[in-house]
């Protein structure tokens, strides 16, 4: 008879580095001997991180021969064969049986056997099915493994015990045995008297595996664990070419526009080490998205390194370094970094905006959105996309479907796989359902492949805007970077798809003249790109825009000189006032880079008889009051009135005499009388543990009795005791009526008050 | 897949559709879009429409199902459609008609759903509360009759519309025929009165001058009942009758005036909109006319200006066929869906340039004259309160100088000036010596001065705002306007339309908007210009010192 070690020792050396080529944790780190790595491949950790990696069809093998082993497991020729379990499963076992063997998850030759601990791993009811009948000795028992002869006993049987069976036969095999007597609890004894079902405990049932068995006709699954073949929508090739380039193009647009502005005003970061919800929609208004997508553009922009927590104080989200670099990128390139990053992230984006286990509302970039599941996941669902063939659109219905067939024990959730699809067509991986030829590219790890498809893919740029008098220009195409640049500076975007379509107004036309463009250029870079000429009224908004533009000015000075023109007239030019920055702003009025009274001191050492004025034009006085520093006031200090004192601590003293307790008043003057009094008045006695300390001290001096209300764990109890000893916050003292001694921590004492004389 | 190359439409991501006029095929896209795709904007190169789930009801209601959309936006599609928004409409397309508003054979109107998730969810809304009675059964539920066009409107706001499968009342027949010697009916004025008949009720838009009143009469003579015809005021009112009179068989003893001065109820009876919103102790005094006979046709003119009340009565009018007239279907309310919802949807439409290209209406000239206020009038405008700049600057005295040169330019034309501020008027008025009509003219008088102006007696007129609507003056070819309402857009697509009704000599029309530099009068011009400039007139821009130089001439 053989065991599990011996069969991983007979597999030898090439079979035994298969084995560790298949399941790589029980070779780190190496295994002292085969006895333990037969130890480790059946420990429940090593065999769940085996199974959650078959499809289906496999495990569905794997509760086959662990359904069909008869109940005496040390039998040799207890297991199924090949045969057996195709016959089992309605499909071919073959492949899933080399599978399962070639983990070391079944052995055995010609009859097949179970690894060990996979039974307990795979749960009580492989399959289904329940546990087997207990072999016994009854020769003229009826075969139940036979349907025939149980479809022959339940001939004769009570009515609802069919529906009883029935319900049980696929599992799972445990039902609950009605309490109420009636058809069906008569029904139930019935079929347990037949043996087609045994007692599990007082209030359950079960289904023998052979009863069940024979009423499923041998099989051990419903239907043949058979791949799903999902059927893709087939979608317009050139659709989801130009979705895939719109959608990748908008999505390196987004990602510069979040960095151009965070590069400006970095937002702050939360406590939590999150975007603040209120930023993230700042941020979408400004992206004219919706806060999910701006959300996706900051967390795949943090995953691709372009913008940090820069850790200072206060923190804010920086863009890094590494922006210049991208930046300098083509444009397909820029797209196949991001999307790379995203490929590769593990941050679960889609959880942005909800909220975690404490009701806290999960921000973009929070470092505890990492999720170490995601990246499989994301690979997983791209690549189900990318198998179908022909290509297609799948919904995430089918999609997951396919999951969990592949990997049934470690299926992503539905919703896991929607977001993932949604982020995916954001970013242009997915267009229109469709896996595009760049994403495809960059699911095969081959970023630059996927950046010349994208290249491929992007139309021809087209130079040209075609200007109207309604103060519109419509690009019929993609615009090339030129036209782009001017139109940036010039107009405000409407409507942005394979067309663009911008409005000019007084306001879009001002970044252009900010930066130092003129009316006329303007016009020149928007004729350069228009056929024609440009429209007389858009001319004229621009170069009316050009005239106002810088018509009021602000600047900075620290003060200014004020006089009749003729006054000043030379003052600017004058040599010796060089350093005070002198300016002539209007005939009469000078701005100077120096404070007014020294302005005033060296006009008068020039001759200039100038004075200062005020905030009103008034004149100031010619003294200019000699500087002082302004300090605190010193707090009189009263001397005490000797009576008063005396008054107060007078006060003091009666106050203290009135709150006091009047048992202690009673104890401290010795009083003997009074004990039936504080038996009936619950309210005398001790309140805090300073006072019953000094109660209890005195009372071991004085050897008198006392009444302690002790707090316990069932509330408090009432002691009669004399205490022999305080020290160290514990009591120890005598129970008179109990004759015991015990020990009391002081913080349990809620209560102490004197008894009468012991 | 047969997407053109180079087709004459773009397609974007955000439901707007770029047609390039200049395209061979942009006609042909122009009439496939038409049915679905609201029109925008029609400047010179590019129109922008507009997929609204609206529109594609609408096609839908008029028989165009999702996939023949579809079909015309991937045929002529220069670029690949954006998947999405296929989904989109199709999606949007297929919530029509889940629901349908019936006649029941025993519990008269019902509302019938094909889809009985859709009755669930509109049967749980509060806003159906009310509108609808018992439930028959899972399908059907009584409707107040009462309530038919509340309900049409709460159904398409909750996103479902209702299909109207109840009809109409046949209404009083009333034979009407169109006397057509010497003129007949323009093609798209056909078109017009097809589309409406078609579609039951609804609106119909033509510029001003492209003769809308004879769409009107084509309508009643194709009905052949009783009609109710409500106009905004009394001269508008006497123009209807002239020239029904004039187009029909209908004699002077079957159409009555329903107004502040008469109270005729006639086969045909015009009644103004003031008259039916009159209240008299808190009730409308003189809503039994809508019930004074059996209408067959109720008639809106000028249904941008349909005030509140009137919506509210028509809504009791549902069964009733309905036909809204209007050159802008801009209101500055925004309350263009409910007139889609009670009237009825937009059932012709065409860009005013079209039709001008056609001969129609006359081409006009638009010239924005921009004056640079004086200093001391700036100071002023920079001074005042911002209540009081528009009129600073609307009513500022350099603009009757530019006005007169105006004037001058034009000798042989009849002319009009139009403006707001009375003070201002007069003071016009006397500068160029011609007559003033204002809201406190009389009737009578009003009635002498303008047939004066279309016989040529009196060249120069002075209008406020009465004359921006409904005036009938063909003669008048030149419009000057010194001041308006702010930035109302449909009273400068109304101005406009003063002078567009085609001259005997086929002259240019011309309009000019005085406006005051560096002012809110400058920004609200702007504003005012923007719906003409979107139906492809283009305004030029002058100065006012650079007048002389000006080429604009006959």
């Amino acid at each position: 008879m053989s065991t599990y070690t011996e069969h991983l020792r007979a597999l030898g050396p090439e079979g035994l580095a298969r084995l560790l080529d298949a399941r790589p944790d029980l070779a780190t780190p190496p295994p002292g001997t085969v006895r333990a790595l037969a130890a480790r491949a059946t420990t429940r950790a090593s065999l769940e991180r085996a199974l959650a990696d078959l499809d289906a069809a496999t495990l569905a093998t794997l509760e086959a021969v662990l359904a069909l082993t008869s109940g005496d497991r040390s039998a040799e020729d207890g297991g199924p064969t090949v045969a057996d379990l195709s016959r089992a499963l309605g499909l071919e076992a073959g492949s899933a049986v080399a599978h399962g063997t070639r983990l070391g998850l079944l052995w055995g030759a010609g009859r097949l056997r179970a690894a060990p601990g996979l039974a307990d791993t795979l749960g009580p009811h492989p399959a289904g099915l329940g546990p087997a009948l207990p072999s016994e000795d009854e020769p003229d028992a009826p075969d139940l493994s036979d349907r025939a002869v149980v479809l022959g006993l339940l001939d004769e049987a009570p009515p609802g015990a069919r529906a009883v069976l029935d319900a049980l036969t696929w599992g799972p095999p445990v039902g609950r045995a009605p309490s109420e007597p009636g058809p069906a609890r008569s029904a139930v004894a019935w079929l347990l008297r037949h043996h087609l079902l045994v007692r599990g405990d007082l209030s359950h049932v079960l289904m023998p595996r052979e009863v069940a068995l024979a009423l499923r006709d041998g099989r051990t699954v419903r239907v043949p664990p058979e791949a799903p073949s999902p059927e893709a929508v087939p979608v317009d090739a050139d659709a989801v070419d130009a979705g895939s380039v719109h959608q990748a193009l908008d999505a390196v647009r987004l990602v510069a526009a979040l960095l151009t502005s965070w590069g400006g005003n970095p937002p702050p970061v939360l406590r939590s080490g999150a975007l603040g919800a209120r930023e993230l929609r700042r941020l979408a208004l400004e992206l004219e998205t919706t806060p999910e997508v701006a959300a996706l553009m900051a967390e795949v922009a943090g995953a691709a390194g372009l913008v940090v927590d820069d850790e200072d104080d206060p923190p804010s989200f920086c863009p890094t370094s590494a922006v210049e670099e991208w930046a300098a990128l083509p444009v397909e390139e820029r797209w196949a970094a991001l999307g790379r990053a995203w490929l590769d992230t593990d941050r679960a984006a889609w959880l942005v905006g909800t909220r975690d286990d404490r009701g806290a509302l999960r921000g973009a970039l929070d470092p505890t959105t990492r999720r170490p599941w995601v990246r499989r996941m994301r690979r997983a669902v791209l690549q189900v996309l990318a198998d179908t063939a022909p290509p297609g659109r799948l919904s995430a219905t089918q999609i997951h479907e396919v999951l969990a067939w592949r990997a049934p024990r470690s299926a992503p959730g539905l919703h896991a796989v929607e977001a993932t699809l949604a982020e995916a067509e954001t970013l242009g991986v997915l267009s229109s359902g469709t896996l595009t030829g760049p994403g495809r590219a960059l699911l095969s790890g081959e970023p630059h492949v996927a950046a010349v498809a994208l290249a491929g893919l992007v139309p021809e740029p087209v130079d040209e805007v075609l200007l109207q008098a309604d103060l519109t220009g419509i690009v019929p195409g993609l615009p090339s970077q030129a036209l782009a640049e001017v139109l940036d500076l010039t107009a405000t975007v409407e409507s942005r798809g394979a067309g663009l379509t911008v409005r000019f107004s007084a306001e879009s036309v001002r970044p252009a003249l900010d930066a130092g463009w003129s009316g006329q250029d303007t016009l020149a870079a928007l004729a350069a790109h228009t056929r024609g000429t440009v429209p007389q009224p858009l001319e004229y908004l621009i170069l009316d825009a050009a005239r106002r533009h810088g018509q009021v000015r602000a600047g900075a000075a620290l003060s200014y000189l004020r006089a009749e023109p003729a006054a000043l007239v030379g003052a600017a030019d004058d040599p010796a006032l060089r350093d005070l920055g002198l300016r002539q702003l209007a005939p009469g009025v000078l701005v100077a880079q120096v404070p007014a009274a020294e302005l005033v001191s060296r006009l008068r050492s020039r001759g200039v008889p100038a004075v200062l004025e005020d905030e009103h034009g008034v004149v100031l006085r010619e003294q200019v009051p000699p500087r002082r520093v302004r300090v605190p006031r010193a707090r009189a200090v009263a001397t005490p009135d000797p009576a008063v004192t005396r008054r107060h601590l007078l006060r003091v003293a009666r106050d203290l005499l009135s709150s006091e307790p009047e048992v202690t008043r009673a104890a401290g003057s010795a009083a003997t009388a009074g004990a039936a009094e504080h038996g009936e008045d619950p309210s005398v006695g001790t309140a805090g543990p300073l006072e019953a300390l000094a109660l209890l001290r005195e009372a071991v001096a004085d050897h008198r009795t006392v009444v302690l209300e002790i707090a316990g764990p069932n509330g408090s109890t009432t002691r009669r005791v004399r205490p022999v000893l305080v020290d160290a916050g514990r009591v120890r003292a005598v129970d008179a009526e109990r004759e015991s001694e015990l020990t009391i921590a002081v913080h349990r004492i809620v209560r102490a008050t004197f008894e009468g004389d012991a | 897949m047969t997407t053109t190359p180079a087709g004459p439409l773009i397609v974007q991501g955000d439901k707007t559709v770029l047609l390039e006029v200049d395209h061979p095929d942009a006609d042909a896209a122009r009439r496939a879009i038409a049915p679905f795709a609201e029109l925008e904007r029609a400047p010179e190169h590019v129109h922008t429409y507009r997929l609204t789930p609206l529109g594609l009801w609408n096609a839908r209601a008029a028989g165009h199902d999702a996939e023949q959309v579809v079909a015309v936006l991937l045929q002529y599609s220069r670029y690949p459609v954006p998947h999405a928004l296929l989904v989109d409409v199709a999606e949007t397309m297929a919530r029509y008609g889940r629901l349908q508003l019936m006649d029941h054979p025993t519990h008269g109107l019902v509302l019938h759903a094909l889809d009985r998730a859709v009755l669930e969810e509109v049967l749980r809304s509060r806003r159906t509360a009310g509108l609808l009675g018992t439930r028959l059964d899972q399908d059907d539920v009584v409707v107040h009759p009462s309530e038919r066009g509340r309900l049409k409107q709460v159904l398409l706001k909750l996103g479902w519309p209702a299909e109207d499968l109840a009809g109409y009342v046949d209404g009083e027949a009333h034979p009407i025929d169109l006397t057509t010697e010497g003129w007949s009916l323009r093609p798209y004025q056909q078109q017009a009165v097809d589309g409406f008949w078609h579609g039951g009720s609804g609106v119909v838009v033509l510029p001003c001058g492209a003769g809308k009143t004879i769409v009107g009469a084509a309508a009643m003579a194709r009905s052949g009942t009783t009609t109710l015809i409500l106009v905004t005021n009394t001269v508008s009112a006497r123009q209807w009758r002239d020239e029904l009179l004039r187009r029909t068989s209908l004699t002077e003893d079957e159409i009555g005036e329903y107004s502040g001065s008469r109270k005729e109820v006639r086969p045909v009876t015009i009644a103004t909109y003031q008259v039916l919103t009159t209240k008299r102790k808190g009730v409308y005094t003189h809503l039994e006319l809508l019930d004074a006979r059996d209408w067959g046709l109720v008639l809106y003119d000028e249904v941008h200006l349909l005030p509140a009340p009137i919506f509210r009565m028509t809504a009791d009018l549902q069964a009733r066929r309905r036909l809204g007239l209007t050159a802008t279907l801009v209101r500055e309310d925004g309350r263009e869906d409910e007139v889609f919802s009670l009237i009825g949807p937009k059932r012709f439409d065409a860009p005013w340039k079209e039709i001008e290209s056609q001969g129609y209406i006359a081409p006009a000239d638009c010239v924005e004259v921009r004056l640079t206020l004086p200093d001391h009038d700036r100071m002023a405008y920079a001074m005042a309160e911002p209540e009081e700049r528009y009129r600073l600057a609307a009513a500022a005295v350099g603009k009757n100088d530019v006005v007169e040169r105006l004037v001058a330019r034009h000798p042989e034309d009849q002319v009009l000036v139009i403006g707001q501020y009375l003070d201002q008027l007069e003071l016009l008025a006397d500068h160029l010596d011609a007559p003033l009509i204002t809201g406190q003219t009389t009737v009578r008088e009003r009635q002498r001065l303008f047939d004066a102006f279309r016989s040529g007696e009196v060249t120069r007129l002075v209008v406020s705002k009465v004359a921006n609507f409904s005036v009938d003056l063909p003669e008048a070819a030149v419009a000057i306007q010194v001041s308006g309402s702010f930035g109302s857009r449909q009273e400068e697509a109304q101005r406009l339309g003063r002078i567009m009704r085609p001259k005997a000599d086929g002259r240019t029309a011309h309009f000019y908007a005085v406006v005051a530099r560096d002012t809110v009068d400058q920004e609200f011009a702007a504003h005012r210009q923007r719906f003409l400039a979107e139906q492809g007139y283009a305004y030029r821009i002058v100065d006012a010192e650079d007048l002389a130089k000006d080429p604009a001439s006959d």
